[in-house]
């Protein structure tokens, strides 16, 4: 039936108008599909690559220093723990306990060395390496200790200047470090013990065990608000997460979050490119609209004489919607095989060295096109539908 | 199936058009298998009366029905379904699409809902004599040949009633009978009425229902 009833629509095969608009409806969904693609290669390429055991990143925040704020209380208080526990890219936020009284470290005879020392206490399951050995017990000499790896690199950069032997990561547990603790009641010496290094957290750690009771023996303090917080995070690079962090006035560690700012930056270009291609497709299937107009304006008689003889206005919208749908199918394709091409040589040319992009295309690309294949062929059979019950 | 017709009076006449008229206004009943020769001089109204009947207009006062339903309330969609099934037409201005050929105009109304086969063209073509009209464009054939295709056209589909609105006034008389024939042949086969209408009374139609308008 298709067949015999084309002839009778009135469309000039050199419209101009039909040409521009299919143009631009195949410019505007290859920006919008390249934009989506280049969204997810963006989001895909700037994920913190280290392979973590756990697969989640651990930062730590502080409240920023001011001139404004120096001397006053810089600690986290409750509410606002958990207000950073609430947020959606927080896995979980503890605090870093520290210690509330001096404490003086020293190696003995062996390592002619001593400081003033700070020591701090962590959930057990935020610290990458806790051997059985760290616990504490009240009566305990020994102390266990965590230390950072980052402060032992520092210190074996300075132990030649000042003739102290460079260590190991495994000669540091066999130092005898003697920990003077200085209280209101005097002063207590325990033997500190190195029994792991710590990549993750950089600090001086001791069991939580010990340094509540220090805190309360020698600090005479049983509630200690953390100056410190450690948040586990499946991506430290989140935007809404560093966008949380930066109203409220966190520091965090620069080096772990510069990506995500990039990345930031890099998707709201390619969101607005994305959305740049909606307005061309919208100005595309308007452009046509004006077209079908037209094109059922010329063929009106025919039309009419159409409705007059039994067609039913459903089923003649139907077929002369249908008319487009090949080329349709060919813009939405054509776009796709553009966007896979350009996706192709994106992975090929600037990421050469790495694997973690997939070749083809990501599958909600595909979907878009689909919808907007379906939107483009829905909106001209509502058009088509209208203009035929205008000439009824 | 009935076409029932109640104080039907275009809303544009004077009350003088009407006053005589043997269906204007008036109850009228058109019964399935009965044929109707409505008798119309110029100016009564025919052409109206036979586009109220196809509810092609809406400008009249009183109700048409079909098996007791108004045919204002019909949707588009209701009003092609029943002009595929129980309504046929012949226009006094034929309707034609001019830039197809004979051949495809009558075949763009048998698929819509086809009664005969496509062979069944040539045959009625043949017997209107224009068989070798059929691939020419409809606008190049004269007038009563054009007539002689809107019959056609008309007979291919299924239909309850058949509207002819002055269908013979280009036709000379063999032609005339010829095409009587066939639409009668046409109307028995399917038991239909047909509803004639015409500027004076023809003689085929004696002995049947008369109505002056």
């Amino acid at each position: 039936m298709v067949q015999t009833i084309l002839p009778l629509l009135n469309s000039n095969k050199n419209n101009i108008s039909k040409w521009i608009s299919y143009f631009g409806l195949g410019i505007g969904v290859v920006l919008l599909l390249s934009s989506m693609q280049m969204f997810i290669n963006i989001n895909n390429l700037l994920k913190e690559n280290n392979p973590k055991k756990t697969g989640f990143d651990f930062i730590s925040i502080t409240k920023v220093i001011t001139n404004d704020n120096m001397g006053k209380d810089n600690t986290f208080k409750d509410d606002e723990l958990t207000e950073i526990k609430s947020q959606p890219a927080v896995q979980d936020a503890v605090p870093l306990i520290s210690n509330q009284y001096r404490v003086k470290a020293s190696a003995g005879t062996v390592i002619p060395f001593s400081t003033d020392l700070f020591l701090e206490s962590i959930d057990d399951n935020f610290i990458d390496t806790v051997p059985p050995t760290f616990t504490w017990q009240p009566g305990q000499q020994t102390v266990p200790i965590i230390f950072s790896s980052d402060f032992l690199e520092l210190y074996n950069v300075f132990a030649p200047s000042q003739d102290l032997p460079q260590l190991s990561g495994k000669t540091i547990s066999s130092v005898n470090i003697i920990l003077e603790i200085y209280g209101a009641t005097g002063v207590q010496n325990f033997k500190g013990n190195i029994v792991a290094l710590s990549d993750r957290i950089n600090s001086i750690l001791v069991p939580k065990s010990f340094m509540q009771w220090s805190n309360q023996s020698f600090g005479g303090v049983s509630k200690v608000n953390p100056s410190r917080i450690y948040i586990k995070t499946k991506d430290a690079n989140d935007p809404k997460l560093i966008s949380f962090l930066d109203t409220k006035n966190y520091h965090l560690n620069k080096d772990k979050t510069k990506f995500g700012r990039i990345k930031k930056v890099l998707q709201n270009i390619v969101s607005a490119l994305g959305v740049f291609g909606i307005l061309v497709i919208v100005l595309a299937l308007m452009l046509f609209s004006f077209y079908l107009q037209l094109m059922i304006a010329k063929s009106k008689e025919n039309l009419q004489l159409l409705l007059t003889l039994g067609y039913s206005p459903n089923w003649l919208s139907k077929t002369v919607a249908k008319t487009w749908i090949p080329v349709y199918v060919f813009v939405v394709i054509a776009a796709v095989a553009i966007t896979a091409l350009l996706h192709l040589s994106f992975v090929k040319i600037s990421f050469v060295e790495r694997n973690d992009l997939p070749y083809f295309l990501h599958w909600s690309v595909l979907v878009v096109g689909i919808l907007l294949l379906l939107l483009s062929v829905f909106t001209n059979y509502r058009l088509v539908k209208k203009e035929l019950y205008k000439i009824v | 199936m009935q076409i029932l017709l109640q104080q039907i009076i275009p809303t544009y006449f004077e009350k003088e058009q009407i006053s005589g008229s043997e269906i204007w206004d008036k109850n009228i009943t058109f019964s399935k298998g009965e044929h109707l020769h409505i008798v119309a001089p110029s100016g009564s109204g025919k052409t109206s009366l036979i586009h109220f009947l196809y509810g092609l207009r809406k400008d009249y006062e009183g109700t048409i029905s079909y098996e007791k339903e108004n045919i204002k309330n019909f949707s588009l969609e209701k009003f092609s379904i029943f002009r595929q099934k129980n309504l046929s037409i012949v226009f006094q201005d034929l309707r034609l699409f001019n830039d197809q050929t004979v051949k495809e105009n009558i075949e763009l109304k048998r698929q819509l809902n086809p009664y005969h086969l496509p062979l069944k063209i040539n045959e009625m073509a043949k017997r209107l004599g224009i068989a070798n009209k059929l691939n020419r464009l409809a606008k190049t054939c004269s007038y009563g040949e054009q007539q002689r295709i809107a019959i056609i056209r008309s007979l291919m589909q299924p239909f309850g009633f058949l509207l002819l609105d002055e269908p013979f006034s280009n036709l000379d008389e063999v032609n005339r009978s010829k095409a009587f024939e066939l639409i009668k042949e046409e109307c028995k086969q399917r038991n239909a009425s047909m509803i004639f209408a015409d500027l004076k009374e023809l003689e085929f139609f004696k002995g049947e229902r008369i109505l002056k308008l």
